[in-house]
């Protein structure tokens, strides 16, 4: 009895750091929502040059689009790679390592790549191009990986009926499998987004401005974000608080519906096909 | 193997080496553009003692101190916070609330940095000022609170990966033998992780030590080993925040541009030996099935 009792105990006390974590969470979900009455909403759809912020939220949302658009396709197809053909061996490591490897780059050193890279040496300048494949070097780890995760969830089942019936093999690929895997590979590309939605140190000199006249034409001038525009009011500015307050609040927005989109979604299809409940 | 399907092989092998490609790539440009730096300042660039723009002094030890200063104070609170978070959300929690609580995680991950720096200069670093009663509340202190917080989520993810990765037939033949669930946990499923909860400290070291934006706002930036070196009260300046504090400023070939490059490289290498030691543990786990970083 008295062994149970202590390990209540112990169950208790692992408990508190788990409570403490929650309380984190509510604490600056509550620290954001206290701003929300003094947001002026028209502000969201005002013009920059007038002091609202039509041309930050715009910026971001053509950043992340953009970013998606160059990283999804290239992580969806590596990560076709490393599950239906990729050889075991030493040359398929390295590529497994590298992936981790550019997932541990800090978006400092992303940014500085970025700048030197694309911005100089490919002539890019500071623009909203250079800032799409900043970006999407950050988003390419998270778009492998998790498409290699929902393409390795299809059963063999699968491919070995579309082989069966005489498909080739990127038949079957794309035929069966990558269907059948579509929703964790879309799952992957959103939190890829979410990941660099607020990310301000890799555009920071590759992309970014703090004004606009206007929205950006070409993918060749620069733009203006949220997640900067935050960055360097506060910090260069000096702008108090509750002039920052809907800045912070648009974009908290933008990145947990993001993330809270690719948390439903995943567990949305877990229900809706069976194979996927086996695992995890 | 189908010759008609082999052009979509190499394109798929492309795609996939392009991380190979962009590491490598990566590398030779930031070395390149920090050579100057290097050949100039050599060892200075790391050890000497003082960082002055205005001087064109570029001494990188105060920003390298005041990284690890930081990344420490942030570890110290986050490593038993986080691993005891993991235990119990994989182990002792109801199953029924763990994807709630997994997802309540997952969103404190997805927070952007920009938003906890502000949270940091708006809430936190006043608090701290009144506690102690500073002038100012962005401290090294401060810095380390605000990146715990965001490591946190890196090691409850792997650590408790790592934990619902040990194969349940193990746990279920303690429990016949009449272990307690508390005795499963205790010898059998913490020895089988504890090589995924050092890999998760590594990958929360790695994250922290790269962490820019949220630091910056908060560490108070000030380029000097504070007195005593072990005054978490006092301000320091992070290498990440130097460079993203003077990028703007430094004209593209000085020596400042160089400098800054040179950091860039350190902390380059850095994170990458931490994450190749963090994959070289994770694969070398005797039992369980492969962990995801």
């Amino acid at each position: 009895m008295s062994g149970q009792t202590g390990e209540k105990v112990i169950f208790a006390i692992l408990g508190v750091p788990m409570l403490i974590c929650i309380l984190i969470f509510l604490w600056i979900l509550s620290l954001l929502l206290t701003g929300i009455g003094t947001v002026r909403w028209e502000l969201f759809t005002m013009s920059a040059l007038r002091g609202g912020m039509l041309e930050m939220i715009v910026g971001t949302i053509y950043l992340l689009l953009g970013a998606a658009a160059v990283a999804g396709p290239i992580g969806v197809l590596a990560a076709i790679y490393l599950v239906e053909y990729a050889p075991s061996g030493g040359l398929t490591r390295i590529i497994d390592q590298a992936i981790n490897n550019l997932a541990g780059v800090p978006s400092i050193v992303i940014g500085l790549f970025g700048y030197t890279f694309f911005c100089r040496h490919l002539g890019l300048g500071v623009s909203l191009a250079a800032g799409w494949l900043t970006l999407a070097l950050m988003m390419l780890p998270i778009v492998i990986r998790g498409s290699e995760e929902a393409l390795r969830m299809v059963p063999a089942s699968f491919r070995e009926a579309a082989l069966a019936l005489g498909a080739t093999r990127w038949k079957a690929i794309s035929s069966t499998i990558l269907p059948a895997a579509a929703p964790g590979v879309v799952t992957s590309v959103i939190l890829g987004m979410a990941r660099v939605a607020g990310e301000t140190a890799a555009i920071l000199f590759t992309s970014c401005v703090l004004i606009t006249r206007g929205l950006p034409k070409t993918p060749f001038e620069p733009v203006m974000a949220l997640s900067y525009n935050l960055f360097v009011q506060i910090v260069a500015l000096g702008a108090p608080a509750q002039r920052v307050f809907g800045i912070t609040l648009v974009l908290f927005m933008i990145v947990t519906s993001l993330s809270l989109s690719a948390i439903l979604l995943r567990s949305y299809y877990r229900l809706r096909q069976p194979w996927l409940r086996m695992k995890g | 193997m189908h010759l008609r399907s082999q052009p979509i092989e190499f394109v798929l092998f492309l795609c996939a080496s392009f991380s190979v490609v962009i590491l490598l790539l990566m590398l030779l440009f930031v070395v390149m553009e920090g050579s100057l730096a290097f050949t100039r300042l050599g060892t200075q660039l790391i050890l000497g003692q003082m960082w002055k723009t205005n001087s064109d002094l570029y001494g990188g030890f105060p920003l390298i101190y005041g990284s690890l200063m930081v990344v420490s104070g942030a570890l110290l609170i986050s490593i038993p916070l986080g691993i005891c978070t993991s235990i119990f959300i994989a182990e002792i929690l109801p199953f029924q609330l763990r994807d709630p609580i997994k997802s309540v995680i997952e969103l404190l991950a997805s927070i952007p940095s920009v938003i906890y720096g502000f949270i940091g200069v708006t809430f936190l670093a006043p608090l701290i000022a009144s506690i102690f009663g500073l002038q100012s509340g962005a401290t090294a202190f401060t810095a380390s609170l605000i990146l715990a917080i965001m490591v946190l989520p890196t090691i409850v993810g792997v650590s408790g990966e790592t934990i619902s990765a040990v194969p349940i037939e193990y746990k279920e033949a303690a429990l016949a033998l009449g272990a307690s669930k508390w005795q499963t946990i205790r010898n059998v499923i913490l020895p089988l992780s504890k090589s995924g909860m050092l890999a998760s400290v590594m990958l929360g070291f790695g994250r922290a030590i790269g962490e820019t934006v949220a630091v910056l706002m908060v560490a108070g930036n000030v380029a000097m080993v504070p007195t005593p070196p072990w005054n978490y009260l006092a301000p320091v300046y992070p290498v990440t925040a130097v460079i993203a504090m003077q990028m703007g400023e430094a004209a593209v070939g000085s020596l400042e541009y160089s400098a800054l490059f040179g950091l860039g490289l350190i902390l380059f290498i850095i994170t990458f030996a931490v994450n190749t030691i963090a994959d070289v543990i994770v694969r070398r786990r005797p039992v369980g099935r492969s962990v995801q970083l």
